[in-house]
């Protein structure tokens, strides 16, 4: 997740916003100028950052929101009078932020390679549009002849057409938005947005609804983008559709990389680094003529080198060296802070699901009871891993019925079932690696309000007691400050366990939640069920016998995706099916083979 | 009728350059898991390529004879200087070590050939018309590059479906891990699908230069529609490569006539409407 910027990065912007503050008092009219469209390509960057480095959306076609920004100051602009500075910039901001809602609205619905090619595609129609129609005077651009300023009773306030004022209002500008995204990503909201990048898997098995965090996450920085176009209209007055090209798109992606992406002022870092670079090699009294004529081939070269050596960025270097993890943050909390129970039972009727010509599941019809444990177990490729995920909601079941509380709910997305008090781990342990073990629970303990708008902690007193719980009761609390990826497996199992409890779920489906883990924290984990089934139901898929056989009061055995036979652990032990089929006559407490199933 | 006639024509013939440039890109992103943007590059190299050795040896065809082993040599090269190095990273890191070749190869281009456009015959025993209806005639050129593109997508077909090297190309796209487990080098695997690529785009580009002409900035257009075609079939898909070239194809023909203004953005809305329906792709996995 997002860290405060070290002391040093801190300093060095320090320094960078005394520097420009001063700086129209050094310098002509074009030095003016130049740090202005530098500064206003940092607004663009650092938009662009917000999709690309915290939500992870890596979007190939920012540069549209750029450009429409831009256009819209165009358009609210008459050869009369001087459009209001107000009326301008939102026009761009908000222009922009429609035409992000509208291509996100389809480029989310991708992910990985298909969303970089569906913005980039959305940015090139964006140029095409403005290329090849009559649309603002077609391909040779336009001209906006008199600039916005702000007149209040006669008194121009703020005028864009003069270069200092409009240089300070571009620096303000830029502040604000860093330190606006920086805060929006402190946010509740912030903090889903950014397990989007870490794990979209698991924020959906939370219950929050990943589509509509990308779109909007992808609406706020479009619509930052758009700030800038808006602003980049002013500098000069002039609008061409080379705004739009995606090579405006590409070096945008450059200069956060280089800068450091995730960070929201390493981008800032890495324009300067590039329009200094740019400009060097373009000088022949630095360089020499035969560098300056071919100033493209040292960028490209220098930028290269830069991606191979330095996969960081220039942010890389002003981190903090990794510090001790603090301990003991958390008061150790004796009960669960009491909750209503959500939802009871679970069931499923004649569920099947086939692939290809494979029935994995194969008309399965069960009840789940509350305060139970019951245990699936089966050989391997038995169908237990796709009958849970048919339960959760991570596969569309081909036939039949999944019901919580006597309401259907097969073929829902798993967001939706989640929302309903269904929680559940992975077999393969799924959490978010880049976020502290603490963040990790805050994030679970958020999804029972997982309204995309949530900018305030304010109903967070009642999480932050459930997150203290929660990892008190899995032994992680003297952890909460881990980087989650940088713990054991069998630890990582344990917090995923915590943060089914803290996302307050009722029915827990655990999927071989003792994989990987000691005796120690086996021992605590199956003490850690007795106790959690005074209130839950749970459903437990496990390879270990012992464990199996320790905890469960059901028992339900699948083989070839179906159901052959379910009942007390004892019942289950004496039924001739199971032996023949499953248990091959050994005595059940011998260990099955293997943990893929 | 002639004119619905003239299109098809001309949109298959575009959709089949296409496809020889999409594949390309389909394979190496399919296998190689790279995001190559420089792919348009490729495209152009084969454009000027064709100026070259059309003016060294006089005939167009043998500029493709001579200028695919070069494309591959160079393919190679690049693969073995850069590409190899991103296999591990992010699909960020492939996008801006491309991109950043792009702007390399566009400043070579300009050194080695300047920014004029520049023309390159059309072989005079083929620049004759064949007539379609009695007022209709139909470039012979054209027909014989149609002829070209399709022999090098059945060749390719062949190669990837029935010879030893194809089975494994299918096998490194479906598990890399148990290639190599296998005991496979699939470093030079790796580097042989993506010189084929670069031979693609470049044949795609030399056989489109006496139509096209050759120019700075052709590679970017091929580049983006490629991808989009990439996108409408799927993932390392080569039928959805095929079937996505000759939709693009066609489109953009008959865009270009009726709608000459959204001709482009049309291409865009195919691309979003077959998203809408298959997030992945005619033949994407999901």
């Amino acid at each position: 997740m997002l860290k405060t910027p070290s002391t040093r990065a801190l300093l060095l912007l320090a320094c960078l916003a005394l520097l420009f503050v001063a700086l129209p008092f050094f310098v002509g009219p074009y030095g003016i100028k130049f740090a202005t469209r530098l500064i206003i390509l940092s607004i663009f960057v650092v938009s662009l950052d917000f999709a690309l480095g915290l939500a992870g959306l890596i979007s190939f076609g920012h540069a549209a929101f750029f450009g429409v920004g831009a256009y819209a100051v165009y358009f609210v602009s008459s050869d009369e009078g001087a459009a209001n500075v107000f009326v301008a910039l939102g026009a761009g901001v908000g222009v922009a932020a429609v035409c992000a809602l509208v291509i996100g609205a389809f480029a989310c619905l991708t992910r990985g390679f298909y969303f970089i090619m569906v913005t980039l595609a959305a940015g090139q129609m964006m140029f095409s549009l403005f290329h090849d129609t009559d649309i603002a005077k077609g391909a040779d651009g336009a001209y906006i002849n008199i600039k916005p300023d702000l007149t209040i009773l006669g008194h121009t306030l703020i005028d864009f057409d003069d270069r200092r004022v409009f240089f300070y209002v571009c620096l303000a500008l830029l502040v604000f938005t860093v330190v606006a995204l920086y805060m929006l990503a402190r946010t509740p909201f912030g903090r889903v947005v950014q397990g989007l990048k870490s794990n979209e898997t698991r924020l959906s098995a939370l219950g929050f609804d990943a589509y509509r965090f990308k779109l909007a996450a992808f609406v706020v920085s479009g619509a930052f983008a758009g700030l800038a176009g808006a602003l980049f209209a002013c500098i000069d007055g002039f609008v061409t559709p080379d705004l739009f090209s995606w090579h405006q798109s590409g070096l945008a992606i450059m200069m956060v990389v280089l800068g450091g992406a995730g960070t929201l002022f390493g981008p800032i870092l890495g324009a300067l680094f590039y329009v200094s670079l740019e400009e060097t090699l373009k000088t022949a009294s630095l360089v020499g003529d035969f560098v300056s004529s071919h100033w493209l081939l040292g960028t490209g070269a220098v930028l290269v080198i830069a991606v191979l050596l330095s996969p960081d960025g220039l942010a890389g270097f002003l981190r903090n060296a990794a510090r001790p993890a603090k301990k003991a943050l958390l008061q150790p909390l004796g009960d669960a802070p009491a909750e209503p129970r959500r939802a009871s039972i679970l069931a499923t009727k004649d569920l099947a699901k086939t692939f290809g010509g494979l029935r994995a599941v194969d008309g399965v019809t069960i009840s789940f009871e509350p305060d139970l444990v019951h245990a699936i177990i089966g050989p391997n490729g038995a169908g237990k891993t796709t009958f849970t995920n048919l339960l959760s909601g991570a596969l569309k079941p081909s036939a039949g019925e999944v019901t919580v509380d006597g309401v259907n709910v097969a073929g829902a997305p798993a967001y939706k079932i989640a929302r309903r008090g269904v929680g559940r781990s992975f077999q393969r342990t799924n959490i978010f690696a880049t976020f502290t073990v603490e963040e990790n629970c805050r994030l679970a303990a958020q999804a029972r309000h997982p309204s995309v708008v949530r900018l305030t902690e304010r109903l967070s007193g009642s999480e932050q007691a459930k997150v203290a719980h929660a990892l008190t009761v899995v032994g992680l609390a003297d952890k909460a400050d881990t980087i989650a990826g940088a713990m054991s497996n069998g630890e990582q199992r344990q917090l995923e366990i915590a943060m089914l409890i803290a996302s307050g779920g009722s029915i827990l489906i655990l999927d071989e939640p003792l994989a990987g883990m000691g005796p120690e924290e086996t021992r605590r984990v199956i003490d850690l069920l007795r106790d959690l089934k005074k209130n839950h139901t749970i459903v437990l898929i496990e390879h270990d016998m012992d464990a199996v056989f320790a905890v469960a009061d059901t028992l339900t055995v699948l083989a070839l995706g179906r159901l052959i036979a379910h009942g007390t652990p004892d019942e289950v032990r004496r039924n001739e099916e199971v032996i023949t089929a499953y248990l091959g006559g050994h005595a059940p407490e011998i260990e099955t083979e293997g943990a893929k199933s | 009728m002639s004119l619905v006639l003239v299109q098809i024509l001309n949109g298959l013939q575009y959709g089949l350059l296409l496809f020889l440039a999409a594949s390309g890109l389909t394979l190496v992103f399919g296998i190689l898991g790279v995001i190559n943007l420089a792919h348009g590059s490729f495209y152009m190299l084969g454009a000027y390529l064709a100026v070259t050795l059309t003016a060294q040896f006089g005939d167009i065809f043998v500029a493709l004879a001579v200028g695919i082993p070069l494309a591959f040599v160079f393919g190679a090269a690049i693969e073995w200087l850069f590409i190899r190095h991103l296999y591990k990273r992010d699909h960020l890191q492939q996008v801006l070590l491309t991109f950043a070749l792009i702007l390399v190869f566009k400043e070579v281009q300009q050194t080695l050939w300047g920014n004029h456009p520049l023309s390159i015959p059309t072989p005079s025993y083929l620049s004759s018309s064949i007539s379609l209806t009695p007022d209709l005639g139909y470039p012979v050129y054209r027909f014989a590059l149609m002829g070209i593109c399709v022999a090098l997508a059945l060749a390719m077909m062949f190669v990837i479906q029935r010879t030893r090297v194809g089975r494994l190309i299918r096998a490194a796209e479906s598990n890399p891990e148990m290639v190599e487990a296998l005991g496979y080098d699939s470093r030079i695997l790796y580097r042989m699908v993506f010189a084929a690529g670069v031979a693609l785009a470049a044949a795609a580009g030399i056989l489109a230069a006496p139509i096209e002409s050759a120019y700075p900035g052709i590679g970017d257009r091929v580049l983006i529609i490629s991808f989009v075609i990439v996108v409408i079939g799927g993932i390392g898909s080569i039928r959805g490569a095929f079937l996505g070239a000759l939709l693009i194809g066609l489109a953009d023909a008959f865009g270009k006539v009726f709608v000459p203004e959204f001709s482009s953005v049309l291409i865009y809305a195919v691309m979003a409407l077959i998203l809408v329906v298959r997030p992945s792709g005619l033949f994407g996995r999901a």
